[in-house]
């Protein structure tokens, strides 16, 4: 294959096109950075796709529960013996996604004789601001995009992750037109139910690019949350606690829904 | 921070992780056939110069440790935190070598953790306390050497099959205890198990019965009365206006009672 380049491109490409039809399907994720910590939903009961992976960090995954699984071992693994050797202050997702998991991906993708990772992946590491937090995305090939300004876009306090690009951008257009950074938490999690139906609606229409009105929004999410469970987990800003993550119960989210 | 890339996805328990990462020593071996008295053992002495002590009361269990940490006849510190909050809920108070007791009281922190966050369920208290006790095992051919001896004390609430507290205290080769009203270990334990005795069976009322202010008072009490006699443990230092660190765990967690609060009950009932 070294030989043959262009035979190589096409495997990747081949094998691109496979991965994101493998991943097409996967329920959306949002995650949002609000006053006192930081938000991650999705709606399902299949499997459980949100997970702490440490003190201030936390993980949604789409793909391959196979996939997915060794992971987030790996990045917990990496994250805790880094959290014991030195300090829980000097694990930072930035180097855990930027120096150990994206290489890691980026090279199982592009050797095409073995397994790429079958994964999407959300973290958030959450700061002692709200400007502080940092928001990753990395994608089966190692590709990670954050939510820091970049000379081409604001900083963002929020991210979202879906099974496809259309319905990812339409769910991140969505969040940057309703979400305030500064939002108390029912604020947010209406946002972050919102942010889900309009990426799980994109997700059944196929290939749209309009944003649904007000009106369907929200009569979708009613009917989503009628006979489907949250999964959510919050990230708490409190400086006081070592351990930010807490997974949140579908009853006590569904009192502060007032539809 | 490197990733394995062939990693299979099973999780190994902490300590083994890191001795896999040589992030950790591997366990010491008991060699059984160095004859006793032999090279080995010929400086093995108890050294577990400390006060600390544990029990029930009305609101969960204190724990409360003395502040000195000694070296042969010398004071070495006059602040050491002996009462160490491992999660939530749980404390490891120590007496012993300290390099030791905080190594085992980090890679256990860190053993609960890495275990709720690969398994998705919270480690079960029995578990927990094997886990302190296959520490302190792995430990024991150090202390058969001479250095590293731990002998700590473990509190903690648990919630199933009820809400109760329990309280453990080891030994230095790993044996688990649980007790029904106190424990207490290190250099002065002797002086303060008799007082925790005599006050359970026949002070004012039993110890479970106490409210947090009685319990705090009876703590400085047993530790002043510990350091009278024992010169490795601290006390109360009434110059320095340090106070012992007390801890209480119970069904909502740990709290750290301020030095204030033990300054104003030392004042009005010890001192």
């Amino acid at each position: 294959m070294i030989e043959e380049p262009y035979r190589w491109v096409e495997a990747i490409a081949n094998r691109r096109e496979y991965i994101e039809a493998q991943l097409a399907s996967g329920s959306p994720i949002a995650a949002l950075g609000y006053r006192d910590g930081i938000l991650f939903l999705t709606l399902g009961q299949t499997r459980q796709k949100i997970f702490e992976i440490y003190n201030r960090i936390a993980m949604g995954a789409i793909g391959h529960p196979g996939d997915i699984e060794r992971l987030r071992m790996a990045a917990i693994e990496l994250a805790s013996t880094e959290g014991f050797t030195r300090s829980a202050a000097d694990v930072s997702l930035r180097r855990l996604v930027h120096y150990s998991l994206s290489p890691v991906m980026k090279s199982a993708f592009e050797q095409v004789y073995g397994a790429p990772y079958l994964a999407r992946m959300l973290f958030a590491e959450v700061g002692e601001r709200p400007e502080e937090d940092l928001f990753l995305r990395v994608e089966y090939d190692g590709e990670i995009a954050t939510s820091g300004a970049t000379f081409a876009q604001a900083r963002n306090d929020f991210a979202a992750l879906s099974g496809t690009r259309q319905s990812r951008e339409l769910m991140e257009s969505f969040l940057q037109a309703e979400h305030a950074p500064d939002t108390g938490f029912e604020a947010a999690l209406k946002s972050a139910l919102d942010a889900w139906s309009v990426g799980q609606m994109a997700l059944q229409t196929g290939d749209t690019k309009e944003m649904p009105v007000r009106t369907a929004v929200e009569k979708y999410r009613r009917e989503q949350l009628a006979n489907t469970g949250i999964e959510a987990g919050i990230l708490e800003r409190d400086p006081s606690r070592g351990i930010r993550y807490r997974a949140l119960m579908d009853k006590e989210l569904r009192a502060l829904i007032h539809d | 921070m490197r990733l394995d890339q062939n990693f299979a996805g099973t999780a190994d328990d902490f300590p083994t992780l890191l001795r896999r990462k040589g992030l950790l020593g591997p366990a010491a071996i008991v060699d059984p056939i160095s004859p006793v008295g032999g090279l080995h053992q010929r400086n093995w002495e108890p050294t577990e110069a400390t006060t600390i002590l544990a029990f029930k009361f009305s609101g969960g269990v204190l724990v409360a440790g003395d502040r000195r940490a000694t070296s042969g006849n010398t004071v070495v510190y006059d602040r050491a935190d002996k009462v160490l909050e491992i999660d939530r809920h749980s404390i490891m108070a120590i007496a012993g070598v300290p390099a030791t007791a905080w190594e085992m009281a980090r890679v256990l922190e860190h053993s609960f953790q890495y275990f709720r966050r690969t398994q998705l369920q919270e480690m079960s208290v029995d578990g927990k306390v094997r886990a302190l006790s296959k520490l302190l095992r792995d430990n024991f051919g150090f202390v058969m050497q001479g250095v590293g001896m731990v002998v700590p004390i473990f509190a903690t609430y648990d919630s199933h099959p009820k809400p109760e507290a329990r309280l453990y205290f080891y030994d230095a080769m790993g044996a688990q205890f649980e007790v029904t009203d106190y424990a207490a270990t290190g250099s002065g334990s002797p002086a303060v198990r008799g007082i925790l005795y005599y006050e359970n069976n026949w002070g004012a009322k039993p110890l479970q019965k106490l409210n947090e202010d009685e319990a705090v008072s009876i703590a400085l009490r047993a530790l002043d009365t510990a350091a009278e006699s024992d010169t490795s443990t601290g006390g109360v230092d009434r110059s320095g206006k340090i106070y012992p660190l007390i801890k209480i765990v119970s069904q909502d967690g740990i709290t750290t009672l301020a030095e204030t609060k033990i300054a104003a009950v030392f004042k009005q009932t010890v001192a």
